[in-house]
């Protein structure tokens, strides 16, 4: 029983030979639209594939212009060429396909009173039957597809009808699936564009200066390009050129406003004296070629090294802030934004001089003061310079960085561009590491006073602060490294009337509450080091350090007058 | 720093000069707490201290604190400005027996 042959598999029905075709077709049609880059292109090849098998004398393919609400003929096949026909709506037997939906057959147009004459007319064609397919995707309705007059002098039947009515449906499909892939190519093609619109910005950014530099800025970006930027220049005479501005509005526009802002400052600032003409030659020059509704505000300043003197100018900007310790100065006073009217500026712009001092003077743009805290409040003048406060031990690269960072998170999307510039004077009496030993103290001693001497301060208090030190760094070498290898960075500095003392250590971190001084009642040896410390210094605080090892002690102590 | 130690009778002159830091303070607390081991009087002359730390005066403390067990004398002399700062700052100026010259303590 078993070994009864198995009959042969059936093979598979063939198709009737027309759905066979059809089937082909619809591939054939479909794969074109895909492979296309041109869809005018495929319309037309379609429309003729579809022509043939129907064996219509001619074709016309309707599409809807979203614009006018008109269906206009983007493809025509037969003796008359009919493209850019537009169809306003409810003319014709198109429409009626496209308004029902469903196909329309017209065996003989004298008979329906929906025919016009009036393309026969124009092209002396002599249309005796119309099929007329919508080309629709469920409800989507994309156009239609007219087929005019049967070859053979006969009229289509209900067959056409059907078939007609599958390659339309077929004819949508492929359509919509390019479009898509048209849209697609083009936004990857935006992305493209803007990415490199992008580091066409960065590069336009000033390049990242030494720790020393006096004036360092920062710009985080919201979206791909920006509105803000900042610049600093190295003039020939010793003195540099800064700014800081804001295009208004966001994307393209203002990217491209502001690339010619940043242009003209990086032009104008080595031929230009002082930063009031120079604003007032920017806004000129944005005046007489700028864009409608579109301006910028601005800060420019210069600072001279050898001096510590700033003269700023202020153009409609943020006001800038000049920290002194947790003091601020606002530097008031200005003009208008730049770009608006040239007849603002006739009279020039005005300047302020600013003795730097040890002071930090802050310059930024609304995208920080307006950021909202975690509270939903904006952050505000105060707000920033609560973060500039706390973060005060870093250098002004990784500070600005900390503020921007506690503001919106590395990664975060930024509501708004943040840029912020800080200029101040990195000139430190003393910067020097030494060995964490008991034998290196001498040598501190020798260089503290030395450094406290230059910068203006009396014999008593130097040896103080000599004091000071030597006891901070005996505690450092015997409880923060307990004795083992390590070093100690000593710097020494002016800043805002004070003298600064920072001690910086690569220890593991010491549990700073249980540093106290004990009570002086009680007479035994140990224990004084603190004491002394805190008695000839006016403020001692354990601040987090830069590099996040390690120690920072900072001592300060105001510099009487002499 | 330098040390130098000096016979006067029964008593010891201990004569510290230049900078008494964390390097050189545990010489002279071995050097007093030697003289404490032996019960003797000790005058430190600190004319020619030109700094001193915590450290320094910590060894001080301690011989100070034997001495008043032993109820020998300790005494410092002709304490130098910089060095009578330190001790104002912890508060030692008044603990301390203080004479102006190496003559006029061991006169007292």
């Amino acid at each position: 029983m078993n070994d009864a042959p198995l009959p042969p598999s059936s093979p598979v029905p063939d198709l009737p030979q027309g759905l066979a075709d059809d089937l082909e077709l619809i591939a054939e049609m479909t794969a074109d639209f895909a492979l296309s880059r041109d869809i005018e292109e495929s319309l037309r090849v379609g429309l003729k594939l579809i022509a043939e098998r129907m064996e219509a004398e001619a074709a016309s393919l309707f599409l809807m212009d979203g614009d006018s609400g008109e269906l206009v003929c983007r493809a025509c096949c037969g003796p008359a060429d009919v493209t850019g026909l537009r169809l306003p709506k409810g003319d014709g037997i198109v429409w009626r396909a496209v308004l029902r939906n469903r196909p329309q057959l017209v065996r003989d147009t004298a008979l329906d009173p929906d025919f016009t004459q009036k393309v026969d007319d124009a092209t002396g064609f002599t249309t005796r039957t119309v099929l007329c397919a919508p080309m629709s995707v469920r409800d989507e309705c994309l156009g239609a597809i007219e087929l005019f007059n049967k070859r053979g002098n006969l009229a289509f039947d209900d067959d056409d009808r059907r078939i007609l009515q599958a390659l339309a449906a077929s004819a949508a499909l492929a359509l919509i699936n390019a479009r898509q892939a048209a849209a697609m190519a083009e936004r990857e093609a935006f992305r493209r564009e803007l990415a490199l619109a992008f580091d066409i910005q960065r590069a336009m950014l000033p390049p990242s200066r030494p720790a020393d530099f006096p004036i360092h800025g920062i710009n985080r970006p919201a979206r791909g390009v920006s509105g803000d930027f900042f610049d600093v220049v190295e003039l020939p005479d010793g003195r540099i050129a800064f700014t800081i501005a804001d295009v208004s509005g966001k994307g393209m526009n203002a990217a491209l406003l502001m690339a010619k802002t940043a242009s003209l400052f990086r032009c104008l600032s080595k031929r230009l004296d002082g930063p009031g003409a120079l604003l007032t030659a920017i806004d000129s020059e944005l005046a007489e070629t700028g864009s409608a509704g579109m301006f910028v505000t601005m800060v420019a300043g210069i600072l001279e090294p050898a001096t510590g003197r700033v003269v700023l100018a202020n153009a409609g900007h943020e006001t800038p802030l000049l920290l002194c310790g947790d003091t601020v100065r606002r530097i008031e006073g200005g003009m208008p934004p730049l770009g608006i009217d040239p007849a603002l500026f006739a009279d020039g712009c005005p300047e302020s001089e600013i003795e730097l001092g040890g002071q930090t003077l802050v310059l930024f743009t609304d995208g920080l003061t307006e950021a909202r805290g975690e509270d939903g409040e904006m952050l505000g003048g105060e707000g920033v310079e609560e973060l500039l406060l706390r973060h005060r031990a870093l250098p002004p690269p990784a500070r600005m960085a900390a503020v921007v960072d506690a503001i919106a998170p590395k990664g975060a999307a930024l509501r708004d561009d943040m840029t912020m510039v800080l200029v101040e004077e990195r000139k430190a009496a003393l910067d020097r590491q030494f060995p964490a030993r008991p034998e290196s103290l001498c040598d501190i001693r020798r260089a503290v006073s030395a450094a406290v001497s230059a910068l203006g301060c009396g014999q008593d208090m130097a040896g103080d602060v000599v004091l000071a030190v030597d006891e901070a760094c005996q505690n450092i070498i015997r409880h923060a490294y307990g004795g083992g290898d390590g070093d100690i960075r000593v710097r020494v500095e002016r800043a805002c009337g004070d003298l600064v003392v920072r001690l910086n250590d690569s220890a593991p971190p010491v549990d700073c509450a249980r540093l106290l001084p004990r009570p002086l009642d009680e007479v035994r040896p140990g224990g004084l080091g603190l004491h002394f410390i805190r008695s000839v210094m006016d403020r001692v605080e354990f601040l987090t350090s830069p590099d996040g090892v390690g120690n920072l002690l900072q001592m300060s102590r105001r510099i009487d007058p002499r | 720093m330098k040390m130098e130690t000096q016979e006067r009778g029964t008593t010891v002159v201990v004569t510290l000069a230049g900078e008494i830091d964390l390097q050189h303070s545990p010489t002279v607390r071995r050097q007093l707490m030697d003289l404490m081991f032996e019960q003797r009087d000790v005058l430190v002359d600190l004319s020619r201290v030109a700094y001193i730390d915590s450290s320094g005066i910590a060894s001080l403390v301690e011989a100070y604190q034997a001495a008043r067990k032993n109820a020998t004398r300790f005494v410092l002399v002709a304490v130098s400005a910089p060095a009578m700062r330190v001790l104002q700052l912890a508060r030692l100026d008044k603990v301390f027996a203080l004479a102006d010259t190496v003559d006029a303590a061991l006169a007292g």
